[in-house]
């Protein structure tokens, strides 16, 4: 199909999505390009900037520091993932079951954590994990335990502090969404099983989670991306603490960047670079996820590649006419 | 040790309960939603506790958990060293116009994206899809420089138009278009005559209502919390908006940490209640765009 | 007809959004219009962190009376924002105020960036017998050639400490016996020990890492060939103390500038804070109002001489359109003693400007203080500041001490082993720091290593 048929054909299309590319070329591809360009400079904002072709991503992968960062946001992300998940499906699970009422309410309770400021809650945080008038360790005194230092110590509690407050935050949101799926399930489903003779815990296992398997990937990536953005909850935490506390404990990838700058410096070529490096990570993970998952029964799928498949032959057509009309 | 003894006693108990007693499941089911409802929202309640006490109240032990007498104060305290309303009407202009903006031009693409099959359809998709990946942090120093050509440094604009690039709206909106917008409605309509236009403000965005509801909130959320860019771009004090004047409170010689709590429950309470307003359009929104049926 | 229907209500639309953002950023001509209005007036702006802007109005009056035709208008913000805002404004070429505060921390890489005005043209090294050498130096240039900050205050360390816990813990409570006390590192430690004997609920210190980071406190982290000396004297001594405090619980585990710290200073459950002298002035206005009396000062422990903590300056950007009338407001306020004294009166900033000492007011007793001469001795401490060798890497060497020495505490390190995982946590915290110091100085040409 020739350009000019195409947007005779589909220009309320184009007019639709142009605000985006348009404000995108305007205001992101330029960014985007000069911070790459500026990945290959050592440059401090300050004075002249110099070439130092692919230094900066060699010492990027030379820093025990970046390493750290990067197993942290692993370890942390990894492991919040199990109480997200679980604990997504299980209450969804629980309010999808006809035994209790109240649904929305509970709803809209567990969705309060997304719709707040980070920095506010994060506030909020650090006092209830405080060492000396902490409410959290109020309670473990209360239990008869010892004060925890939480935030200080030897620095590994400050990830539990940090999981707590991932998990804390993104569970009403995979709640919310995997409640959707289940209620998405046909009814005679669950019918069939119970008469088959399973338990509550083999409908969720065996019958739930694989039918709403594509929603669970959604929120995984999700999640993930937010995992790799984790900043403002560690960096509070950690009563702002560039290096991520004590014994790097807190220390996530986006801190690791933005300590270099701009916020917690000004080594602006060296940041682009381990901006670009997580950018490589991101779509790495996301192409994984998405080859793993692939799933060719889907719809949408199909008839993508249907539309592809007519395409195709009508450009054949249209070759083969046109040739056999100069002849 | 006490600690996981008496864990394992309760959890022992609800076991017993659920076996013997009638509608003990029930009862157990309600006790792990409320338990689970109360670490949700004990935060924010510590977070109201905490802007009626005092500085001295907030770091003592044992913590108080009940709301104290100093509200009066924390509040005459707050508006001594912040202009809060003048702030609050920034965020509010900042974060109003870009939410319709943005509601409009994703919900515009989304459609567009989920009904038209026009050519290029699967590359301008996944170069959309692209830009969602790289981190915006990457940019920062280019987009200033480049908002200080534009003149457009100390204005609201800078924070709003080039926002309006949204990547994961449109790619929402799709979702949301192609499990609920059904192409017989909008064919039928081209048949009666309606003209492109018409049919996507008169047919598709009554449809659209609760995605508008759901990505606004988000989209609210964001941009009202947002730091790093009316930090750098928004040099008047005139200009403030919440999150700058939040960090205005925070200082070396001592914060005032009763004042800064009210301060953030104000900031948060206008979120809060829009999105308790607009809660059954906003699940229904996340529903419907999240599940493919 | 059906595209002309289609055209214009597009247009609508997006009118209808222009207007909306239009009328949202109505607000900032307001701020700007000042800068047009009638004759020769110049409005420049003033940019830094609370409580400086405090500080400049109360010296205000005086420099408007010299200079009638110079408005000033303040842009003030928490200290990083304001240091990132300068900093990208710098990089951008635009944006930055006519005159800007600027931390200690950042003079090492600013003395050298064409992107500040040099202070040079406008006659700044007449004052430099006038101003504390060890800040004056840190200003000018590597190469030597161009002065591009000026020193606003120095912070002269000593410690603070409560009078009423030192008593209740059977411990002199005057200045000079103090420091005879804790004349060594093991009188150090017996005064803690019997602070921490009045009960659970009493600590000497805040965190014990800060009694070693006084050692560095004057930022000589680095010789000239950009060599880490973590080495002083007596400071094995000094981190065998704070272990011994760790051990008998005896400070508190918390960082010093938290506000859990505060309010322990404030209840007398912390009773020793070494600090700059300007932490004199938060006790009195801030953290403990209702204190006077029962705190005093005197000098810092062990003999480890004389000790600046903290301190600021002002520069004036190269982008600056009023260069004239910025310079004007920066001498006067820095330059005069009574600019600098209108503003230490205000604020507690000690004046590097050495002229500013003779004022009868270094003379008086603090009341708050019982009375004692503290300007008097900070004046003292600030004279004997020996100069140092700075770079861009000193304060981020400096956040690896807490860390760091927690970290060997917790594990139960040795003092050597403690000293050595400081070592290895600064070269990584500050590798890529110094490639930028290194050429930093191949550009100023002073840079003779590999």
């Amino acid at each position: 199909m020739s350009i000019r048929k195409a947007w005779k054909e589909y220009k309320v299309a184009y007019v639709y999505i142009a605000p985006f590319f348009i404000l995108f070329a305007i205001f992101g591809l330029f960014p985007i390009a000069f911070g790459f360009y500026l990945s290959f400079f050592r440059w401090d904002g300050l004075s002249q900037m110099h070439f130092i072709g692919l230094e900066n991503y060699l010492n990027v992968f030379k820093d025990p520091l970046f390493w750290k960062a990067l197993k942290n946001t692993l370890v942390i992300g990894i492991i919040a993932h199990i109480p997200i998940l679980l604990g997504g499906l299980t209450l969804a699970f629980i309010l999808n079951s006809k035994l209790v009422k109240g649904q929305n309410i509970f709803k809209t309770i567990y969705f309060m954590p997304m719709v707040t400021s980070s920095v506010a809650i994060s506030i909020v945080f650090q006092q209830m994990f405080g060492n000396n008038y902490g409410v959290i360790n109020w309670f473990v005194t209360l239990f008869g335990g010892e004060k925890v230092n939480w935030l200080g110590g030897d620095g590994a509690l400050i990830k539990v502090a940090v999981i707590v407050m991932f998990a804390w935050k993104w569970i009403g949101w995979n709640m919310v969404i995997y409640l959707a799926g289940m209620q998405g399930i046909n009814n005679d489903v669950y019918e069939a099983a119970r008469i088959d003779g399973a338990n509550n815990i083999q409908v969720l296992f065996k019958i739930c989670i694989p039918l709403i398997k594509p929603i669970i990937i959604f929120t995984v990536i999700q999640s993930t991306i937010g995992m790799f953005n984790l900043f403002t909850e560690p960096f509070i935490l950690t009563g702002q603490n560039w290096q991520g506390g004590i014994n790097n404990g807190g220390l996530t990838l986006m801190t690791y960047l933005l300590s270099k700058a701009p916020q917690g410096g000004n080594l602006y070529g060296y940041a682009s670079s381990v901006a670009y490096i997580i950018t490589a990570l991101i779509v790495i993970i996301s192409i994984v996820v998405n080859k793993g998952t692939l799933d060719k029964s889907d719809p949408d799928y199909i008839a993508d590649q249907a539309v592809k498949k007519q395409r195709r032959e009508m450009a054949r057509a249209a070759r083969v006419s046109r040739k056999g009309g100069a002849r | 040790m006490k600690l996981i003894l008496a864990l394992l006693l309760i959890v022992l108990g609800c076991i017993l309960i659920g076996k013997f007693v009638s509608k003990g499941k029930m009862i157990i089911l309600y006790v792990v939603l409320l338990l689970v409802a109360a670490i949700m929202l004990l935060p924010f309640y510590d977070m109201f506790v905490m802007s009626t006490r005092t500085t001295q109240e907030i770091f003592s032990f044992p913590p108080f958990l009940t709301f104290g007498k100093n509200l009066i104060e924390n509040f005459t305290n707050m508006n001594l060293s912040v202009n809060f309303m003048l702030a609050f009407r920034n965020s509010l202009i900042i974060t109003c116009s870009y939410v319709v903006l943005v509601l409009l031009f994703c919900s515009m693409g989304g459609y567009a994206f989920a009904v038209y099959n026009f050519p290029g359809r699967g590359v301008l998709f996944a170069i959309l899809l692209g830009t969602m990946m790289i981190p915006a942090t990457a940019g920062i120093i280019p987009w200033y420089i480049m908002m200080s050509k534009f003149h457009w440094v100390d204005t609201f604009r800078a924070l709003i138009i080039p926002n309006c690039a949204n990547a994961f709206g449109i790619y929402w909106m799709r979702q949301y278009c192609k499990n609920n917008v059904p192409v017989s409605l909008v064919e039928a309509a081209r048949i009666d005559g309606c003209s492109e236009w018409t049919i996507f403000f008169r047919i598709v965005a009554p449809i659209l209502k609760p995605a508008y509801a759901s990505l606004g909130i988000m989209n609210f959320v964001n941009i009202w919390n947002d730091f790093m860019q009316p930090m750098m771009i928004l040099k008047s004090p005139s200009l403030q908006t919440l999150p700058l004047m939040l960090r205005t409170m925070v200082s070396d010689r001592g914060t005032d940490y009763g004042a800064m709590m009210l301060a953030s429950t104000c900031a948060v309470l206008p979120l809060l209640v829009a999105f308790l307003c607009a809660s059954k359009y906003f699940m229904d929104g996340l529903t419907a765009g999240a599940v493919k049926e | 007809m059906k595209k002309m229907k289609q055209m214009v209500s597009l247009a609508m639309v997006s009118a209808m959004a222009a207007g909306m953002i239009g009328c949202g950023s109505s607000g900032d001509t307001v701020s700007n219009g000042a800068s047009g209005s009638s004759d020769d007036t110049v409005t420049i702006t003033v940019g830094g962190w609370p409580s400086g802007d405090d500080a400049f109005k109360a010296a205000e009056e005086g420099f408007h009376e010299l200079y009638p035709n110079i408005e000033i208008e303040y842009v003030f913000t928490d200290t990083t924002s304001h240091h990132q805002n300068l900093q990208t404004s710098l990089a951008a070429g635009s944006g930055a105020p006519d005159v800007a505060m600027v931390e200690g921390a950042y003079v090492a890489q600013y003395r050298n960036s064409a992107a500040l005005a040099d202070l040079n043209q406008f006659g700044a090294s007449d004052y430099a017998s006038d101003f504390v050498s060890f800040k004056w130096d840190q200003c000018i240039s590597d190469d030597g050639s161009a002065m591009r900050l000026i020193p606003w205050d120095v912070g002269p360390a000593t410690a603070f400490y409560r009078t009423d816990v030192f008593e209740e813990a059977g411990l002199p409570t005057d200045p000079e016996e103090v420091e005879e006390l804790m004349s060594t590192w093991d009188g150090v430690l017996q005064a803690a020990e019997a602070v921490g004997a009045i009960d659970d609920n009493h600590w000497f210190m805040a965190d014990g890492s800060y009694l070693y980071q006084l050692l560095f406190q004057n930022r000589d982290y680095y010789d000239e060939d950009l060599n880490l000396q973590l080495e002083r004297d007596g400071d094995l001594d000094c981190l065998n103390t704070i272990i011994k405090m760790r051990e008998e619980g005896l400070d508190m585990q918390v960082d010093m500038w938290s506000t859990e710290a505060y309010a322990a200073y404030a209840d007398g459950s912390i009773a020793y804070v070494p600090n700059g002298c300007w932490f004199g002035g938060f006790l009195k206005t801030d953290i403990d109002p209702n204190g006077a009396g029962h705190w005093a000062v005197c000098n810092l422990p062990a003999n480890i001489g004389a000790k600046n903590w903290g301190g600021s300056f002002l520069v004036i950007p190269e982008q600056s359109q009023n260069k004239e009338a910025a310079w004007k407001f920066v001498s006067y306020m820095l330059a005069t003693a009574q600019g600098q004294n209108d503003m230490f009166e205000a604020v507690d900033y000690f004046p590097a400007y050495t002229p500013a000492y003779e004022d009868a007011l270094y003379d008086e007793g603090d009341d708050y203080f019982g009375g004692e001469q503290t300007k008097k001795l900070w004046a003292e401490i600030a004279t004997e500041l020996e100069p140092v060798y700075t770079t861009q890497m000193d304060t981020t060497a400096e956040g690896q001490i807490f860390t760091s020495v927690n970290q060997g505490l917790q594990e139960g390190m040795t003092v050597e082993e403690i000293r050595s995982l400081l070592a290895d946590n600064i070269e990584a915290a500050t590798a890529e720091i110094k490639q930028q110091q290194i050429q930093t100085l191949k550009d100023a040409g002073v840079w003779d290593g590999e």
